[in-house]
């Protein structure tokens, strides 16, 4: 408000009261959030684990739970279907696709519902909001970990060579963490300001998966031209792709891809980040 | 009073809005806003409506009013968890709020809860790893402790909670009923937890519906009332006022003595 001082905001400027419940200035916030990253780090583990916890088998079905989605697309396009649609090692190209593809609907989803679903620790606690969207894709990376494992075993059993681009696996997967943090963070204060954003998410992402090529070969369905260019260069398709280079050697893996792999990770997260924090202390307020 | 001043709320409004249902007036239900229920089932609630007072540090001040007044509201307003509307929050130090319904994380353990929180806290790991065994001595819920959350009693979870947050040193503790789960001798040693964050100058503020925990702790009583601070003074002041609003007989301290020394 733009009126003069109340006389209890003069006594408090007198003893050098600070105000709470304000968003910091972006470079204060950045410094808090450092300060509380071991927070982050350590609710990303707890929940990825605690996915697991309720069952007997317990962190078993971290494993578990990626080796089953292999077999399943083992069993159905590598014994009962013969669909190769353009691509010589399907089973890797597919697996590669469904896996990383997961990753990046899993960290949308549970990104934007990292505000509204925690409100138990909003009212609770004060610390920089944008842990928890943060937070909660660190945890779908922790879940990725055993799954990457598995794809490791898998793609040499379907023939593939060992290359020195799988050692670049690291920075694609890192920067497709990247980007799903950025998306996080916009779906976060989005979901929490209008509700009803929630309900079109899985819409989004349905429509993503078909455009993205998880099951196909964008260059082999929809060729080439001006709707070929801007499938195989929307972010979800640019990591899929990027990702699949570095482990299969038929996908090539060039220096365009990899600048615009991160070129969307760098836009994303500054301007995620930004859009987040312009709402911060407004969260909280259901 | 001459101290200085540890926390200045300068006319706070809070307004929340809640989703899956909305109050109509009688008129409103008889025409075509019924749809209202069905669709844009969005309400606001005005919980808190102009409420300014200055607390010392040292002292420690009890809320009282009746559900839904706006007492939790304002605790989490100055706890800077809840956005306010208009107004301001003024604080010296870090404030931290213990409450029943401070939800931890209910499918973890309650040694993940203990890390979890005093980070939350902006805790180092180190300075966690120091007063874990503080905490759980505090807490005192023996081998719960590697159980999840969400098997413990009311009590053990308030127990726990209380321990966390007050480890944490805060400058400002707001206690919001969380004493009223516990049993006497988790009553006493969160006294005793109280007592000392006082001495060390810190500030205290206490929502409670118990009066005999009012009286035995707090030297200052606001009455919170609609929203708004219906009277702000002296322990017995503000208790024989609200007793005889609410008209509900509260046995003074004195005369509660005397009766116990003639029975």
């Amino acid at each position: 408000m733009s009126t003069a001082p109340s006389p209890l905001a003069a006594l408090a400027a007198e003893h050098g009261l600070q105000r709470v419940g304000v968003r910091p200035p972006l470079r204060r916030y950045l410094a808090t959030m450092w300060q509380r990253r071991h927070f982050a780090v350590s609710l990303a583990g707890s929940k990825a684990y605690a996915r697991n916890q309720g069952n007997y088998l317990g962190q078993v079905w971290a494993l578990l739970n990626p080796v089953l989605w292999a077999l399943v697309y083992l069993l159905v396009f590598g014994v009962l279907l013969d669909t190769s649609r353009g691509v010589e090692n399907f089973i890797g190209f597919l697996v590669v696709g469904v896996f990383m593809f997961h990753f990046s609907s899993a960290s949308i989803t549970t990104g934007s519902n990292a505000i509204v679903g925690n409100q138990g620790l909003i009212t609770s606690l004060q610390f920089p909001r944008a842990l928890l969207p943060i937070a909660s894709v660190l945890a779908e990376l922790v879940t990725l970990v055993p799954a990457l494992v598995v794809l490791l075993v898998l793609v040499p059993l379907t023939g593939e060579p060992f290359a020195w681009t799988w050692l670049l696996l690291p920075l694609a997967v890192g920067l497709q963490w990247v980007f799903g943090t950025g998306v996080a963070l916009v779906c976060a204060r989005l979901v929490s300001q209008w509700r009803d954003v929630k309900q079109l998410i899985p819409f989004v992402l349905r429509a993503l998966m078909y455009v993205s090529g998880v099951f196909f070969s964008i260059d082999h369905y929809v060729g080439s031209g001006t709707a070929a260019a801007v499938l195989s260069h929307q972010p979800v398709a640019v990591y899929l792709e990027l990702v699949r280079g570095t482990l299969l050697s038929e996908v090539p893996l060039t220096p365009a891809l990899w600048a615009w792999a991160a070129g969307w990770a760098l836009v994303t997260l500054v301007l995620g980040f930004v859009f987040f924090w312009h709402a911060e202390e407004r969260y909280g307020r259901g | 009073m001459a101290d200085r001043p540890s926390l200045i709320v300068d006319d706070v409004h809070v307004t929340y809005r809640t989703y899956g249902g909305r109050r109509l007036t009688a008129r409103q239900q008889k025409t075509w806003h019924t749809i209202g229920r069905h669709v844009g089932a969005v309400d606001k609630v005005r919980a808190v409506r102009g409420i300014s007072f200055v607390a010392d540090h040292g002292e420690s001040i009890g809320v009282i009013g009746h559900n839904g007044s706006g007492k939790s509201t304002l605790l989490r307003a100055i706890a800077g968890v809840l956005p306010t509307e208009s107004g301001a929050v003024y604080a010296d130090g870090t404030a931290s709020l213990l409450g029943v319904n401070a939800a931890l994380m209910r499918d973890l353990t309650g040694e993940r809860n203990i890390v979890l929180g005093g980070l939350a806290l902006g805790q180092t790991p180190t300075q966690v790893e120091e007063r874990f065994d503080e905490v759980v001595d505090f807490a005192g819920i023996g081998d719960f402790l590697q159980l999840p959350m969400r098997a413990y009693s009311s009590g053990m979870g308030s127990r726990l909670r209380f321990a966390i947050s007050s480890a944490a040193r805060p400058d400002i503790v707001m206690i919001d009923e969380a004493l009223s789960t516990g049993d006497a001798e988790f009553r006493r040693r969160s006294r005793e937890r109280v007592d000392q964050i006082r001495s060390e100058a810190g500030t205290v503020l206490l929502v409670s519906h118990s009066m005999s925990t009012i009286r035995s702790m707090c030297d200052r009583v606001l009455w919170v009332d609609g929203g708004r601070l219906r009277l702000d003074g002296q322990v017995d002041e503000v208790l024989e006022a609200y007793a005889e609003a609410t008209g509900r007989p509260v046995a003074r301290r004195t005369p509660a003595r005397s009766r116990a020394v003639a029975g």
